[in-house]
């Protein structure tokens, strides 16, 4: 079974907006969802087409071209999909992320991991 | 709301062929007002060529292509016009139509079209490259004739880089000029137009370049050798 390449945090967060919007994710609102997942950071339609190229090219994403609609004026989208090595990454990556947090917590105390938990708990909300 | 004829007619020449459709669309619907839409074509254009090139290039082509045409101009300095060759800045002189030509090959290749073939084949991005090497010296004749090459130096390196270069990309033919495929990764993708096995491909890729820059090393002492008494 091919080994996928570690991610880096941009590409973590297109796959993740990728995962989430399901059969909706093409560049538009791949470009959304990332803003929102990247806040308060800008992010430029340019860099997630780039992104998705290049993650295309690792074989961590399949896209294919959607029947044209009136909204976009006569013309399709290209659609993107995770494929099984890219969920795979994506998962690494989560779990990472996950023993990241979980060192910080213990290192700096129980009280602050649940101050901090709050206040994302706020911002999320 | 929706954006000018005009405007989506010069973007779409802008914007390679491959990714024209999706991201035209994708302008089109976030179109606000014609000053957000120029903001967007300015900031989306370069980067989606830039991406576009960086597919259909492949690092050790390029090196070998580089070194292939370096080679011609080299050849053509030393039939044509020698002198050149222990001239001040004489070698660099000769790298300028290679960069444009690379340059050219490269642009012609994010520009090619997925589903329409040309019938040119592989002799098409040479010949823009070359093209564009042409237009240059001519601009340098015209305008500054000290950094150009002679008249003769550069049609011999011209006919000897569209022959080199053209072998090279019928050994190595660009990378991503396929359809991209519903499911099918870029990487296979790739290997699908190569005229030898994948194996066979990679090592012959990888020894391309080495061999190149043997063949030119070769060459540059052979005319050194020449050229200095």
């Amino acid at each position: 079974m091919a080994k996928p390449d570690s991610l880096g945090q941009f590409e973590q967060l297109v796959l993740t907006a990728i995962l989430m919007l399901r059969e909706d994710a093409y560049g538009v609102t791949i470009h959304s969802r990332v803003e929102e997942l990247a806040q308060p950071k800008k992010i430029s339609l340019g860099a997630i087409y780039v992104t998705l190229d290049r993650l295309e090219d690792k074989g961590l994403v399949a896209s294919w071209l959607s029947d044209p609609t009136t909204a976009r004026g006569g013309r399709a989208k290209r659609c993107y999909r995770l494929q099984a090595l890219g969920e795979r990454a994506l998962h690494e990556s989560a779990v990472t992320a996950r023993r990241v947090w979980e060192g910080v917590a213990e290192a700096w105390g129980e009280d602050w991991a649940k101050e901090w938990g709050k206040g994302w708990g706020k911002e999320v909300g | 709301m929706h954006p000018s004829k005009q405007a989506e007619l010069l973007l779409g020449i802008l914007i390679p062929p491959a990714c024209r459709e999706e991201v035209l669309g994708d302008l089109y619907e976030r179109y606000r007002s014609p000053l957000r839409y120029a903001w967007d074509a300015i900031c989306i254009v370069p980067l989606v060529i830039l991406s576009r090139i960086r597919r259909t290039s492949d690092p050790l082509v390029v090196l070998t292509q580089s070194l292939a045409l370096y080679t011609s101009f080299l050849c053509a300095a030393r039939i044509a016009s020698p002198k050149l060759l222990v001239e001040p800045w004489g070698l660099l002189r000769l790298a300028a139509p290679v960069f444009v030509t690379l340059a050219g090959i490269a642009l012609d290749d994010a520009y090619a079209h997925p589903s329409r073939p040309s019938a040119l084949g592989p002799i098409r991005a040479a010949l823009t490259g070359i093209g564009l090497a042409l237009w240059s010296q001519v601009l340098l004749w015209a305008g500054a004739s000290e950094f150009s090459i002679p008249y003769a130096t550069m049609a011999y390196g011209c006919a000897l880089s569209l022959l080199l270069a053209t072998g090279v990309r019928i050994l190595f033919p660009p990378a991503g000029n396929q359809l991209r495929g519903v499911t099918a990764p870029a990487a296979w993708l790739q290997q699908s137009a190569a005229p030898l096995p994948a194996g066979l491909l990679r090592i012959a890729k990888g020894m391309a370049p080495f061999l190149t820059v043997l063949l030119t090393a070769l060459l540059a002492y052979q005319v050194w050798k020449r050229a200095v008494p």
